[in-house]
């Protein structure tokens, strides 16, 4: 097979490492990338390999190829819809054999495909010794052993795909108990070509025959009647032969396929080690000690970022002042010094002000998300969570929201009930993102002291905990009940969690940034025609009367909406004060007062964006009717407190 | 035969039978728990919270809802060693 641009798609179960695989192959080499954050949940790169193009895509987890829950359809959707020159599953070697149910269902389809055996460290230290060259034998591809984390196998797994493309690779389906296998055969054979799924007959008669009840089942009975009635009378006699519905013995035949295929291709070299993994889980996901531990990390987590990004702060914010002096000495008063402080103070707000909190937190939210900690934060919080009317499920969501609340609410995709899902979108605007969170430790913490940011934290957490009830109240119906792998605790390789920052950090840079340098000229634009003063006087009444805040501050507020720390870098400017000069024309309540505004009101342009896109309008204006009346009656319950 | 959420913990069982609804039943299969695989109960969140389940048969963890862990029946595996 030799083709001009082909694609490679990435498929495997979560949590298999296939994002840091992914990450390792396209993200030093993309030359095109969408990053989280625009539309899509799984990722598209153009690649330059050894001067060959590729498309490579990601796709969101799986763990099968029926799908229960909306990241898993966009799964199959797109596999059928990109028609992969070639798939490379990722297999968790630690799990091998559950890893293995999804490798048997993709080899059902027949795709050009290869196995990318990762963590194999992790199964080694399990006293686990896989064969790769066995389970090639037994599974009919190529399986290449690798450590995504540390790039170990990428080149052997790169070589294997160059081979596919140039030579046929051709796939063997794995064959099931005989009486399953009599009734996909006999059903496959009297498949019309036109309801037939790529190219597949037994593919698709299986599909059919473990289906739940689609809209294509329903569309199959009106048009293909003789079919439909074919289709009923297998499931019919699978189920009186074996006393349980079809699709628990399909799952079952790859579930046992699988686990022998796993035995057969590995040895265990050694009895149940403890090994540092388990006796750490142990503590942290003690019904007891669990919950210390959980607050102790989440301080912890806030301090570092403060202690880090403080001193830094300072530090840079000072070359920054006198170049501004510098600045209006050669410059004048005129619009090219304002145009000019406009961009300075964009720039470097930009740099002094936010990467010194964004970049540990990235960091430090990466380290969270790879050692697997979000899922047993989800164990450990579950009983919370169903006093809002959700599940543990959703924590993970809001976690992630602390650090964007737009791949946050994409991930609530991870969810099966759209009630939860609906809940979980709009709770999630309220959790502090990194901007906030750069607003609240540049403003609260540094001018009030930390101990009021973390004040500010836990009456935040109130707020969420009263929204969701009261959002429960109106969403009713039962939610399904809990359902989450716990994957194994890793160590975090930094290397892996290094470049989940700098993609990050990329994707900061190229899309927020330059919404933060436009504001600020935007502003030293309307400041130097003197428009700001119509737009302030317009929105005294809520700004100076109930909100009790300088009357310039007024157009900082509309503009964060585009991003949230534009009213923070905006309020010096608004003000005409340097950073360090800001209590002398604002008191410290004011300060409160603002932060808790800017924090609550309106979800930012982005996340405004991506609650439309995944919920509709409704859930996008809603969310905007919930944060404007949260945002007010928060910042009056705290003007009248202070 | 007693209810996965009223079994005894760290004891090795095994499951009979994965009532409840369609949807859970197609999750729990696609998250490798069947009929005739050991499960452990390895621990269980305050408050009746969830209950960590091991899959011995697949060495994978899961927490399992209340409400979940109640419609897996299981016994206690003969082979218990």
């Amino acid at each position: 097979m030799k083709v001009d641009r082909p694609t490679i798609i990435f498929l495997g179960q979560p949590n298999s490492g296939k994002s840091t695989l992914f990450n390792a192959i396209a993200g030093h080499k993309a030359l095109t990338s969408n990053f989280p954050g625009t539309s899509l949940k799984h990722t598209h790169s153009e690649v330059n390999i050894e001067g060959r193009i590729f498309n490579v895509v990601d796709l969101p987890g799986t763990y099968s190829l029926n799908p229960s829950e909306p990241a898993e359809k966009v799964v199959l959707s797109h596999l059928f819809q990109e028609k992969p020159d070639l798939i490379i599953n990722v297999v968790d070697a630690s799990i091998l054999g559950r890893s293995l149910e999804l490798t048997l269902e993709l080899l059902e389809i027949g795709y050009p495909m290869i196995v990318a055996l990762n963590m194999v460290d992790l199964a080694e230290k399990k006293g686990v010794q896989i064969d790769p060259g066995r389970l090639e034998e037994k599974l009919g591809v190529r399986v290449i052993p690798t450590v995504a984390a540390h790039g170990r196998g990428l080149k052997e797994l790169l070589d294997a795909a160059f081979f596919c493309f140039d030579h046929p690779c051709p796939t063997q389906a794995p064959r099931w108990s005989g009486d399953v296998e009599e009734e996909v055969a006999r059903l496959a054979e009297k498949l019309p070509a036109a309801v037939v799924i790529a190219g597949n007959p037994r593919f698709t008669a299986i599909k059919l025959l473990e289906a739940n009840q689609t809209f294509c089942l329903e569309v199959l009975g009106e048009s293909e009647p003789a079919l439909k009635n074919e289709l009923d009378q297998a499931k019919k006699r699978i189920e009186e032969r074996r006393r349980a519905q079809v699709y628990e013995v399909v799952s079952a035949e790859r579930h046992h396929l699988a686990l022998k295929l796993g035995e057969d291709s590995s040895r265990v070299r050694r009895g149940k080690a403890l090994g540092w993994e388990q006796r750490v889980d142990s503590i942290i996901m003690h019904p007891f000690f669990g919950y210390p531990i959980l607050v102790l990390i989440f301080l912890a987590f806030f301090f570092l970022i403060f202690k880090i990004g403080g001193p830094l702060e300072g530090r840079l914010l000072a070359p920054l002042a006198r170049l501004r002096v510098l600045l209006g000495g050669w410059l004048g008063t005129g619009l090219i010094f304002h145009l000019a402080d406009g961009l300075l103070q964009g720039v470097g707000g930009g740099a002094a002000i936010v990467l010194p909190y964004f970049i540990p937190l990235l960091f430090l939210m990466a380290f969270l998300e790879d050692l697997g900690y979000l899922a047993r934060a989800g164990f450990l919080l579950d009983t919370f969570m169903h006093r809002i009317g959700l599940h543990g499920k959703s924590v993970s969501p809001f976690i992630l929201g602390f650090g964007c609340n737009v791949p946050a609410v994409l991930s609530t995709r991870i969810l099966e009930s759209p009630r939860d899902r609906m809940i979980t979108s709009l709770l999630i605007p309220f959790i502090p993102c990194s901007a906030r969170t750069t607003v609240i430790l540049a403003l609260v913490a540094f001018y009030l002291g930390p101990v009021y940011a973390l004040g500010f934290y836990f009456f935040n957490i109130l707020i969420i905990a009263l929204v969701g009830k009261a959002l429960s109240f109106f969403f009713k119906d039962p939610s399904p009940g809990l359902i989450l792998e716990i994957p194994s605790l890793k160590a975090p390789s930094l290397a892996a969690m290094a470049r989940k920052t700098y993609l990050e950090l990329k994707s900061f840079v190229r899309f927020a940034w330059p919404l933060l340098v436009g504001g600020s000229v935007v502003l030293s634009l309307l400041q130097f025609l003197s428009l700001d003063r119509i737009l302030n006087s317009a929105l005294s009444p809520l700004v100076v009367r109930g909100l009790g805040l300088p009357q310039p501050l007024g157009i900082t507020l509309v503009f964060g909406f585009l991003r949230k720390e534009l009213s923070l870098i905006m309020m010096l400017q608004a003000l005409g004060v340097e950073y360090k000069n800001l209590l002398t024309v604002i008191s410290r309540e004011q300060i409160l007062v603002f932060t808790v505004f800017v924090s609550f009101f309106i979800p930012c342009l982005s996340t405004f964006g991506i609650l439309w896109k995944e919920g509709g309008k409704r859930t996008a204006f809603l969310s905007v009717g919930l944060s404007v009346t949260v945002a007010v009656a928060a910042s009056l319950l705290v003007r009248l407190i202070f | 035969m007693i209810q996965l959420s009223e079994a005894p913990r760290r004891h090795k069982l095994r499951i009979l039978e994965i009532q409840g609804g369609e949807g859970v039943r197609r999750r729990l299969f696609a998250l490798g728990f069947h009929r005739d695989d050991l499960v452990e109960v390895n621990s269980q969140g305050i408050l009746r919270g969830p209950l960590l389940v091991k899959n011995l048969t697949a060495d994978t963890s899961v927490a399992l809802g209340c409400g979940v862990a109640q419609r897996i029946l299981v016994e206690a595996a003969a082979d218990e060693s």
